[in-house]
Parts: structure tokens; sequence; C-alpha cells
């Protein structure tokens, strides 16, 4: 077995110590936008939404140790794939059959379906974007 | 992968959350190895080997069937 020794760094408490930090900040955030909404305070609570937000990315930006690790990496990249193939099976048979049906005379869409269709299609767009960013880098 | 991290651990007297923090990675990650449902980056495998002072190819069996 090898001497080495484990950085402070890399030990799971100080890992799961920052986690706790950087959700705290969130849930914060989340509670004071709830707070302020209910006080009429609007922009209050965005801002601090906004803080809480920020706040947890500084943590996981500049925390000394990585707050993920490969696995959990893997775990969001497969999530992500499923989520796209779901969301690209409702984009691709989504938006032409409705278009079809409606054209058909057979429903009047609301115009909810053409909002969720379009955002579906920026979705794909940035998708495809970066696919191809990252196989040219690759 | 198939691999004997359990039976090496077992040989030091670590636990799954001593290795984890020896190698950088969290407990669950290194549970998910022992019981074959991650299969480690190349970069880990190097680190896991090199803790435990052998060849990669003797702490996974990627011959064997996976489960």
């Amino acid at each position: 077995m090898s001497e080495r020794t484990t950085p402070a760094t890399t030990r799971p408490s100080t890992r799961k110590r920052y986690k706790r930090i950087a959700y705290a900040l969130l849930g914060a955030g989340i509670a004071a936008l709830f707070v302020a909404v209910a006080l009429d305070r609007f922009v209050l609570g965005v801002a601090l939404y906004w803080a809480g937000g920020l706040g947890m990315g500084l943590v996981q930006r500049f925390s000394p140790v990585d707050l993920y690790d490969e696995r959990d990496t893997t775990i969001e990249r497969k999530a992500s794939e499923s989520t796209m193939n779901v969301f690209a099976y409702v984009f691709i048979l989504g938006a032409p059959g409705g278009l079809v049906l409606e054209e058909s005379g057979i429903v009047t869409l609301p115009g909810e379906f053409y909002g969720a269709m379009w955002t579906l299609f920026a979705v794909s767009a940035v998708f495809g974007a970066f696919v191809l960013y990252y196989k040219y880098r690759t | 992968m198939r691999n004997d991290i359990p039976d090496r651990r077992a040989e030091t007297g670590e636990s799954q959350a001593d290795l984890a923090a020896a190698v950088g990675v969290t407990r669950q990650t290194i549970n998910a190895i022992e019981r074959e449902r991650y299969d480690p980056s190349l970069e880990l495998a190097f680190d896991l080997a090199a803790h435990f002072g052998c060849r990669i190819e003797d702490l996974f069996d990627p011959t064997a069937e996976d489960r």
C-alpha cells in the first residue's frame, strides 16, 4: 500500500461541509424570496434569491475541494442525456403532430403549445451547438 | 467491471471511506465500483492501483462477465 497521506481538501468531511454551505446559501436565497414576496418586497426578494444563487456558485467555484467527483459527473451526464432524449421525442413528434392536427381543424392549439415548441427548438439548437463545439475540440 | 478492491481493502484494514479519502472521491463512488455498478475513469483506476501498490490489471478484470 502506498504511503500517501490524504490532503485535507480531499477529505469527505471537507467536501460535505462545503456542499452544505453551498446548498444552505441557495436555500436561504429561496426562503428569502418567498418571505419577501409575502411582504410585497419583490425586488428585494429577487435580489436575495440571486445573491443566494451567486453565493452557491462562488462556493462551488472557489471551495478548496472538488464538491463533485467523477461518478457525480457521470450521473449528471446520463441524466442530461436521458432528459434530452425525452424532450427530443416530444419535440420531434409533438411539433409536426400538433401543426397537422390544427391545420386539419381537429384541434385548436393554445399559444402555450407554440411557446413550448419554440422553447424545445431553442434547447435543441443550443444542445446541437455544444455538440459541434465539443466535437471540434475533442 | 469485476475487481478485487474489497479483498484488498480487507487486507489493509481500510474502510470504503478511508479509501475514498485516499483517492479523492466519495465513499459512494468506491461502493459503486466494488458493486460493479460504476466503472472508474482511467485516472481513478491508476490512483486506485497506485494506492494498493499494484497494476491496474491486477485490480480490475475486464474479461470477467459483468453482472
